[in-house]
């Protein structure tokens, strides 16, 4: 197996000074902010919503359920598994894909003026090295426990806007073992919508330790 | 109890949030940073650079502070723009801008600026960059203030300073202008080792509450905050008497007034009047408030209220939640950032709604029990001195890239 390094990743959140006031408004947004924006009220906002048990996966469906109280669309938004997406272009066809088929089912919802507007971040993103590496399994494993929550969210969710692929890192290192395949295969499966990242940790923690 | 260090922090915000700022840290190198700001003591930003500059020499980032000087007529100038640009209507002659940047000229000559990163904070030295002509180094401007709704003519005779600057930092969307240079989101912080929020003994929180007399023989719902109109104190005691019709429970208010609030007697009478002479309601009203008892007041509360109507950022909300109070906010200015309705606190948007949230927290304990998990891990996240360190690392680093949205660290 190769070294494992383990990286992470961190944020800066950043005003853009553009904000909707009902559901057109953001929609337009949503079609022609940048990448950094999405990727804030998305992947960023979900790690942070996450840890605080929140059913939310983006800032999106919190700003219509809260100031539309527009659920349905809302449900919509938030079933929208981060995991399954590896780019960020990709993503945000499917939110405009979303507002507009329920645009189509609910036309005069759209110019109705939210209770506050939506207010479009945009972030600078860092990823970078940290001075952790894995061996070979055992070390992995005993690394686990002392990774940053921001280290574990970047490896399990976030890198596949890298590396492009539909894993996340951990499975797709362990499976450069043979004898580890099923192992990758069960930590891949791993729910992240109902896992908080302190718990994802001890899952993955868990099923590592029936191979060790 | 001593200075706590950084090392102090790794068993309040865990091992791994303390090891990922030392190699940020690592990341940023040798650089320095100088903080300049109008005042050593009082107010939330002294006492927040108390505690930043410490730590960030601790992370190698050589970190000084500077607070600039001046007369009374300085000061009395910088308070009635701050009111300005808080809103506040006014018209000033010229001759006050003038006296405002004679005294930034004057510190400006007075100091020295070579440090990697200036952050200037609020709009006392706003203007100092205009001296710094040539410069290599990088400059910031923090605003702490809400600038949402400002006086134009401060405003725009401020602007044309703030748009020198590199960045602004601003606390909210909902309290930034529209600006040409990039703005940043800094959320305030609290220390959770600083007396108002650090672990007590339950003999002192028993010791606090008998030295106030305050029986603990009901749930208490609390609201602790200054005695002003925006924090709604009459409102509060209103919802409390009409949840209370259904649970049976005890009001603590405890709060100072502004020393330049005219109001503050006309509030303080319609509070004492609105609660009558009702046993269950107790009133303290403070002139100097000792943080270890403010601490105490909270860690002794079944409820936490914060029912204001207009609110800045109410970094209160954040102390209580850090203590896995359940919070009960007015869902104006800072605190939707802090509470997600129903997650991590509720949010009011009246007297009523109020009322029913105090009844149904303190009949449901299981609910409020998981507001309050929930909210300490949300303040953990984004509200804790840790996560404010952090943001101005990447600010070290964004600085060196501007433009960049993503920034790979080898």
């Amino acid at each position: 197996m190769r070294v494992f390094q383990f990286y992470s990743s961190a944020s800066l959140e950043k005003l853009t000074g553009r904000k909707a006031h009902n559901l057109d408004e953001l929609l337009e947004l949503v079609k022609t902010c940048s990448s950094s924006s999405i990727f804030f009220h998305t992947f960023s906002a979900f790690r942070k919503l996450r840890e605080a048990q929140t059913p939310y996966t983006n800032d999106f469906a919190v700003w219509i359920m809260r100031h539309l109280s527009e659920e349905a669309l809302a449900e919509k938004l938030l079933a929208i598994d981060l995991a399954e997406y590896n780019t960020i272009e990709s993503l945000r066809s499917r939110i405009v894909e979303l507002l507009e088929s329920y645009r189509r089912e609910n036309p005069s919802l759209y110019e109705r003026e939210a209770t506050a507007p939506f207010y479009l971040y945009s972030l600078v993103r860092f990823v970078y090295l940290t001075d952790k590496f894995a061996y070979n399994l055992s070390s992995f494993r005993q690394l686990l426990d002392s990774i940053s929550i921001d280290s574990l969210y970047y490896h399990f969710i976030e890198s596949r806007l890298e590396t492009q692929l539909e894993t996340d890192d951990f499975s797709n290192w362990m499976q450069e073992n043979p004898d580890y395949k099923e192992l990758a295969d069960r930590i891949r499966k791993i729910d992240m919508n109902i896992h908080t990242l302190v718990e994802l940790r001890v899952r993955i923690g868990e099923i590592i330790d029936e191979y060790l | 109890m001593s200075i706590p260090k950084l090392s102090d922090y790794k068993d309040v915000v865990g091992r791994d949030v303390v090891g990922e700022l030392y190699t940020l840290a690592s990341h940023v190198g040798n650089r320095s940073i100088k903080m300049v700001n109008s005042t050593a003591v009082g107010g939330g930003v002294a006492e927040m650079l108390h505690r930043v500059v410490p730590l960030l020499n601790e992370l190698g980032i050589e970190t000084g502070w500077e607070v600039i000087k001046g007369g009374a007529d300085f000061f009395d100038i910088t308070k009635a723009f701050h009111n300005a640009l808080q809103g506040k209507e006014e018209h000033f002659e010229q001759q006050v801008f003038k006296t405002y940047l004679a005294y930034n000229e004057m510190n400006y000559q007075e100091m020295s600026f070579d440090e990697d990163l200036i952050v200037i904070h609020d709009p006392q030295p706003a203007a100092l960059i205009h001296w710094q002509k040539k410069r290599k180094n990088k400059w910031v401007w923090r605003c702490h203030i809400d600038m949402s709704h400002p006086n134009q003519q401060v405003w725009d005779f401020l602007r044309s300073y703030v748009e020198l600057y590199d960045a602004a930092i601003f606390s909210s969307p909902l309290f930034s202008p529209q600006l040409k240079i990039p703005q940043y989101r800094f959320y305030p912080a609290i220390d959770p080792l600083a007396d108002k929020n650090r672990e007590l003994d339950d003999d002192y929180v028993t010791s606090v509450m008998e030295k106030y007399e305050i029986p603990r023989d009901k749930p208490i719902v609390t609201q602790i905050s200054r005695y002003d109109p925006w924090k709604d104190p009459v409102g509060v005691i209103q919802a409390f008497k009409m949840a209370r019709r259904h649970v049976d429970c005890r009001l603590l208010m405890v709060g100072d007034k502004a020393a330049d609030d005219p109001e503050a007697e006309k509030i303080l009478a319609q509070v004492n009047e609105a609660a009558g002479d009702d046993p269950d309601i107790k009133i303290i009203f403070l002139t100097h408030s000792i943080p270890t008892e403010i601490n105490a007041f909270q860690r002794a509360s079944d409820i936490v209220l914060q029912k204001s109507i207009r609110e800045g950022f109410a970094l209160t909300v954040s102390e209580a939640l850090w203590k896995y109070r359940p919070v009960i906010g007015g869902a104006v200015g800072g605190i939707p950032a802090q509470i997600i309705h129903g997650y991590t606190g509720m949010l009011v948007h009246s007297v009523e709604g109020a009322s029913l949230q105090i009844r149904t927290l303190l009949q449901q304990a299981e609910l409020a029990k998981r507001l309050g998990q929930n909210g300490h891990q949300r303040v953990k996240d984004e509200f804790l001195i840790t996560t404010l360190l952090k943001r101005y690392l990447l600010l070290l680093l964004a600085l060196d890239h501007p433009g960049k949205s993503t920034i790979l660290l080898d």
